[in-house]
């Protein structure tokens, strides 16, 4: 019972913040449509990539209220994080546009495969880094640059999104998720959305018994998560 | 031409509003936060401020806090035009609208590009900038 009521408490915080996140795309698409209006010229490229976006979000909120419900749906399988970062970076590619933020893919380095279900965690990382492309540009970054990248750590493969600013930090995630679904703006340092995004990706990493967490790549600071390796499938 | 300083967090939304103000006549400064607005501010002298309550860091009451502290931007006429619904204030806006002379607070969600640009013209008509 006490999982149940956990969880429902889960669907309806995570769908709050995700409801207010919606307004922004929707009010986007309004002002876009009524500025061509009056233009005669309507910037349907920027609109295309944000009902894109927007469906998106919805997909992969589903998928994580999903898999965190009924865990059975949780096939693993052996995956390619470099391909995963890979198709994560085709799906962005018009939000990053629209935005005039840059995506970088740094997959240097052979890591072969991990155990983990694909779709989950590429939701989550597509979630992660529409909302960290949105987030960029109020970020004042010096950079509008976004690099999906994945390196060796002790604990496994890191799959992760970085940027040039040093506010995504673990500190910024935790206050977060205590604060969400009772302020507006739980991850204030990082955003000026309801930050769904990127619960929508925490909610899923855990789902899949993972975490989301702040990580390093270079010089660049960034969210990602920890892909343990399995020996066996270096064989594969 | 009025000197807008417009507060924005979301950059497509700025652009559209920027391309708003411009086609009514005005000159846009923008920016993102609350810091940059109060540097912005400082280099521009607008004579009209639109701020978003919803900031990354710093929010928008923040801002108002720090420049109604500055003497000489005292009479700066303010829209709040944010996704925050004025019903979360409840009783206490009087008590903001006073303490930080607000002109006038719009809802983003409700509030088209024609009634934005309206009310900023008529905001600036009231302070008898043109």
């Amino acid at each position: 019972m006490a999982t149940a009521n956990g969880s429902a408490n889960l669907s309806q915080e995570l769908l709050l913040s995700v409801a207010e996140e919606l307004k922004l795309p929707l009010l986007q698409i309004a002002r876009l449509v009524e500025l061509g209006r009056l233009d005669g010229e309507v910037d349907l490229r920027t609109i295309e990539a944000t009902a894109s976006a927007a469906l998106k979000l919805l997909d992969n909120y589903a998928l994580g209220v999903r898999l965190a419900l009924e865990p059975r749906e949780l096939n693993l399988e052996p995956v390619s994080v470099a391909s995963v970062l890979y198709d994560t970076g085709q799906q962005l590619d018009e939000l990053a546009k629209s935005y005039g933020v840059s995506l970088e893919l740094n997959v240097a380095g052979k890591f072969g495969t991990v155990m983990a279900h694909r779709q989950g965690l590429q939701a989550a990382l597509t979630s992660l880094g529409a909302a960290l492309i949105e987030a960029l540009p109020a970020l004042e970054s010096r950079q509008l640059k976004l690099q999906l990248a994945t390196h060796r750590s002790r604990y496994g493969i890191v799959a992760g999104l970085y940027a040039d600013s040093d506010r995504l930090t673990d500190t910024a995630l935790e206050r977060g998720r205590k604060l969400h679904g009772n302020s507006r703006q739980p991850l204030m340092s990082l955003t000026h959305t309801s930050g769904a995004g990127i619960f929508v990706a925490d909610t899923i990493l855990k789902a899949m018994h993972l975490k989301l967490h702040a990580s390093r790549h270079h010089r660049l600071y960034g969210l990602g998560t920890v892909l343990p390796v399995n020996n066996q499938l270096h064989f594969i | 031409m009025a000197r807008i300083l417009l507060i924005e967090p979301d950059q497509v939304l700025a652009e559209a509003y920027r391309q708003a103000l411009r086609r009514a006549g005005h000159r846009v400064i923008l920016c993102a936060s609350a810091q940059a607005a109060i540097q912005m501010a400082d280099e521009h002298c607008p004579d009209l401020i639109i701020v978003e309550l919803q900031l990354v860091e710093h929010s928008g009451i923040e801002f108002l806090y720090e420049f109604r502290s500055y003497p000489d931007w005292q009479s700066i006429t303010i829209i709040v035009h944010s996704q925050v619904p004025p019903s979360e204030f409840a009783a206490n806006w009087p008590l903001i609208k006073t303490e930080f002379n607000i002109a006038s607070y719009l809802y983003k969600p409700l509030t088209s590009l024609k009634e934005l640009t309206e009310q900023v013209d008529a905001e600036l008509a009231h302070s008898n900038i043109t």
